[in-house]
C-alpha cells in the first residue's frame, strides 16, 4: 500500500454527469506529483476532494494508515496554496503565516519563532508586518507558501500556483518549490495545465482527462510513450494516422506504405503518432523500403528556430517541423522519412 | 476660469440645500441658543427634566437593543443569501426587501394584530396552556423594538450581503485547511472582513430607529415616547416649539455622535490598506 491512495473516486454534483469517474491514485511518502490536464478534465476537483473540500460520492482516500474520505477539512492537517493565493486580507504577513500555528493553540514563543524561520526561509521576513495588498504577485504567492507549510502539513496541495505569474517568476518559484518540497521532504500534489511547468517539477505526473487518469507515470516516460491519444495530442503529438499490424513490429499505412516502429501494439489495428520535430524531410527519394512518404508542401510557417510545414501526403495532412535553410517551398515534392524509434503506437 | 466650473455645477444644489434646508434648520435651531443673551439654558432644562431625560435613554436604548439585535439577526442570515448561487440570491434578497415595499403604517398594524391583547401571540400561548392570561406586549418597550427590528432588518442583510458576497469563497477555504472549523473560519475571516458592511448597516438601523416615528407611535402608545414622538407631541399637540426644537437638536447631534463613533471603531478594527503600496 502507498502512502497515500485514492481508491475508485467518484464525484458527482448533480448525480448524473460525474466529474470524477473510478479515478484511482497512489503516491509515496515525499513524491511530487502532477495532475495535468486542459481544463475541466478534473484535475482541481481531485484536489479538493484530497483536501476534504469536496466529499466523494463514492470511493475512500487513505494516507498513511488512516482513511480521511470523511474527516472534516480542518482536521486533515493538509497545507493548501489556492490559485489565487486566498490570504487573509485584514491581517499582516506574519498574521497570515502564523493563523495556523495560532488555531493549534501553540505556545506564543514557539508560534514567533516557527513563523520567524519560515518568513526567512521564504525571504518575507522584510515584508513581515505589511497588508497583503502592498504586495507584489510573487511576494503574495510566496505568503501562500509559507502559511501552507508553516503548518508542517502531511501533504502539501498547489492549485496552479504560479498561473497568476509573469513567466520569467514563474520558473524562478517552480525551482523555490521544488528545493523546499525536497528539503522538507513533503509529499506534494501540484494542479497544473502547463506542460513544461509540470514536467520540470514532478517526480510522477498524471495527465487528466475527463475525469479519469489516462496516464500515470514520470515526466520522461510521458513525454517519450504517451499510452493514448489524447496524452499524446496534450504533450505535441500532432501528427496521427491509422495503421494496420503485419508482424510484431512492422505496420501498413492506409495506402499500404510500410511502416516499422520499435513499439508493438495489442491490437490489429491501432493509431501512429510523432511529433512534428521527429519527422524528417528530403528532398529526394531515400530509396529505404520503409517508413517513407512522398507528399507535397501545402503551407509553410516560420516558427523562429524553425520552419513548420504542412505537408499532404497519401495518409493525410503532416506536420513537420524542419530547421533546414533555406528550407522548402509551397508546391515542392518532398519525401517525408518517420523514423522507427520516434513512431508511438496509441 | 476653468478651475471655476465645478464650483458653478455645484452652485444650483448649494442654493437648494441653504434656502430650503440650512435656513429653516438654523431659524429653528437658533432662538433655542438666543433668548435676548446666549445660554444652553433649555438644553440644561431639558436634561434636568426626569421624564425628558427617561424619554432620551429609552430612545437610545431601544436604539441600541434594535441595532444590536439586527446584527445577530442579520449577519448569519447576510451570510448564508451571500452563499447560494446568483439564482436563489436575486430570490431571497427579493424576499428581504419585500416588506420594505409595505407602508411603515400598515406594518405597525400587522404588529397590533400580533401582539394585542386578543392577538394571535396570546392566543397562541394561551392555547397551548403557557399562559393562563393574556400577556402585556402592545404598547410596551418590547413592541417598539420588535417592530424597528422588523423595519431594518432588511436594510441591513442588504448592505451586508453586498460586502459578503465580495469575500473570496477561497479565502474561507484557506482559513479551513490551516485548521478552522467552519465556524471559527467565519468568526476569524468573514467577520472582520464583513466590518465595513455592519457599520454602514449599523449606521442605517441605528440613526433609523432613533428618528423612526410611525413605529414607535403606533406601538408604543404615549407611556412608550421615543424623541420622535415626544417632538411631534411637543410641537402638534402642545403647540411647544421651543421644546420641540430642542429636542430635535438632539437627535441631530446624537446621530452624528454615533456616526462618529461608528466610524472611529470601523477605523480601528480595519487597518488594511492604510498605507497602499
Amino acid at each position: 500500500m502507498s502512502f497515500v491512495d485514492l481508491k475508485n473516486i467518484r464525484v458527482s454534483y448533480d448525480g448524473k454527469n460525474n466529474i470524477l469517474k473510478e479515478l484511482n491514485l497512489s503516491m509515496e511518502k515525499g513524491e511530487l506529483i502532477s495532475l495535468l490536464g486542459p481544463s475541466g478534465c478534473g484535475k482541481t476537483t481531485t484536489l479538493r476532494v484530497i483536501a476534504g473540500l469536496i466529499e466523494p460520492n463514492d470511493g475512500t482516500f487513505t494516507v498513511g494508515d488512516s482513511n480521511l474520505t470523511k474527516v472534516p477539512v480542518h482536521k486533515r492537517n493538509f497545507g493548501m496554496v489556492f490559485q489565487s493565493y486566498a490570504l487573509f486580507p485584514h491581517l499582516t504577513v506574519r498574521e497570515n503565516v502564523g493563523f495556523g500555528l495560532k488555531l493549534r493553540k501553540e505556545k506564543k514563543e514557539v508560534i514567533e519563532k516557527k513563523v520567524q524561520a519560515i518568513l526567512e526561509a521564504t525571504d518575507l521576513s522584510h515584508y513581515a508586518e505589511r497588508y497583503p495588498k502592498q504586495l507584489s504577485g510573487g511576494q503574495r504567492q510566496r505568503v501562500a507558501l509559507a502559511r501552507a507549510l508553516v503548518i508542517e502539513p502531511q501533504l502539501l496541495l498547489l492549485d496552479e500556483p504560479l498561473s497568476n505569474l509573469d513567466a520569467k517568476l514563474r520558473i524562478s518559484m517552480r525551482i523555490e518549490i521544488k528545493r523546499i518540497q525536497r528539503k522538507l521532504g513533503i509529499t506534494t500534489v501540484f494542479v497544473t495545465h502547463d506542460q513544461e511547468e509540470c514536467f520540470s517539477i514532478s517526480d510522477k505526473v498524471a495527465v487528466m482527462n475527463n475525469g479519469v487518469i489516462e496516464q500515470y507515470d514520470s515526466p520522461e516516460e510521458i513525454y517519450k510513450n504517451p499510452k493514448t491519444e489524447f496524452v499524446a495530442r496534450f504533450i505535441g503529438f500532432e501528427n496521427f494516422f491509422a495503421l494496420t499490424k503485419q508482424d510484431t513490429h512492422t505496420y501498413t499505412t492506409s495506402d499500404g506504405t510500410l511502416i516499422e516502429t520499435v513499439h508493438s501494439a495489442g491490437r490489429q489495428q491501432t493509431t501512429g503518432t510523432i511529433r512534428p520535430d521527429d519527422i524528417l524531410l528530403s528532398a529526394h527519394d531515400q530509396e529505404i523500403p520503409s517508413n517513407s512518404l512522398a507528399g507535397t508542401i501545402r503551407v509553410r510557417t516560420f516558427l523562429g528556430k524553425s520552419y513548420q510545414y504542412e505537408v499532404e501526403t497519401s495518409i493525410g495532412k503532416l506536420l513537420v517541423n524542419d530547421v533546414q535553410v533555406p528550407g522548402y517551398q509551397v508546391g515542392d515534392k518532398v519525401f517525408v522519412v518517420i523514423p522507427k524509434e520516434k513512431l508511438i503506437l496509441v | 476660469m476653468s478651475k471655476k466650473i465645478p464650483y458653478l455645477i455645484l452652485a444650483p444644489g448649494l442654493i437648494l440645500l441653504v434656502f430650503f434646508l440650512l435656513i429653516p434648520l438654523v431659524s429653528v435651531i437658533w432662538p433655542t441658543f438666543y433668548n435676548g443673551t446666549l445660554s444652553f439654558d433649555s438644553y440644561i432644562s431639558f436634561f434636568k427634566d426626569t421624564y425628558n431625560f427617561g424619554i432620551f435613554i429609552r430612545t437610545i436604548r431601544v436604539s441600541i437593543i434594535v441595532t444590536v439585535m439586527c446584527i445577530i439577526l442579520g449577519v448569519p442570515t447576510a451570510y448564508f443569501i451571500a452563499g447560494t448561487s446568483a439564482k436563489w440570491r436575486g430570490l431571497l434578497m427579493a424576499l428581504t426587501l419585500f416588506p420594505m415595499l409595505t407602508n411603515s403604517v400598515i406594518r405597525s398594524f400587522a404588529w397590533i394584530n400580533l401582539l394585542g391583547q386578543n392577538g394571535v401571540v396570546n392566543k397562541l400561548l394561551a392555547s397551548i396552556g403557557i399562559i393562563s392570561k393574556p400577556l402585556t406586549l402592545l404598547y410596551t418597550e418590547f413592541s417598539i423594538i420588535i417592530g424597528s427590528i422588523y423595519l431594518f432588518l432588511p436594510i441591513l442583510i442588504i448592505t451586508l450581503v453586498g460586502v459578503m458576497e465580495n469575500i473570496n469563497p477561497e479565502i474561507m477555504e484557506a482559513a479551513e485547511t490551516l485548521g478552522a472549523s467552519r465556524i471559527k473560519a467565519f468568526i476569524k475571516v468573514v467577520l472582520p472582513l464583513s466590518i465595513p458592511g455592519i457599520i454602514v448597516g449599523s449606521i442605517l438601523v441605528f440613526t433609523g430607529t432613533l428618528t423612526a416615528y410611525t413605529t414607535p407611535q403606533l406601538l408604543g402608545g404615549n407611556r412608550n415616547m421615543m424623541l420622535s414622538t415626544f417632538l411631534y407631541q411637543n410641537a402638534m399637540t402642545l403647540g411647544n416649539w421651543e421644546d420641540a426644537s430642542v429636542i430635535a437638536l438632539i437627535m441631530i447631534v446624537t446621530t452624528l455622535i454615533v456616526m462618529k463613533g461608528f466610524n472611529l471603531i470601523a477605523n480601528r478594527i480595519d487597518k488594511r490598506g492604510e498605507q497602499d503600496a
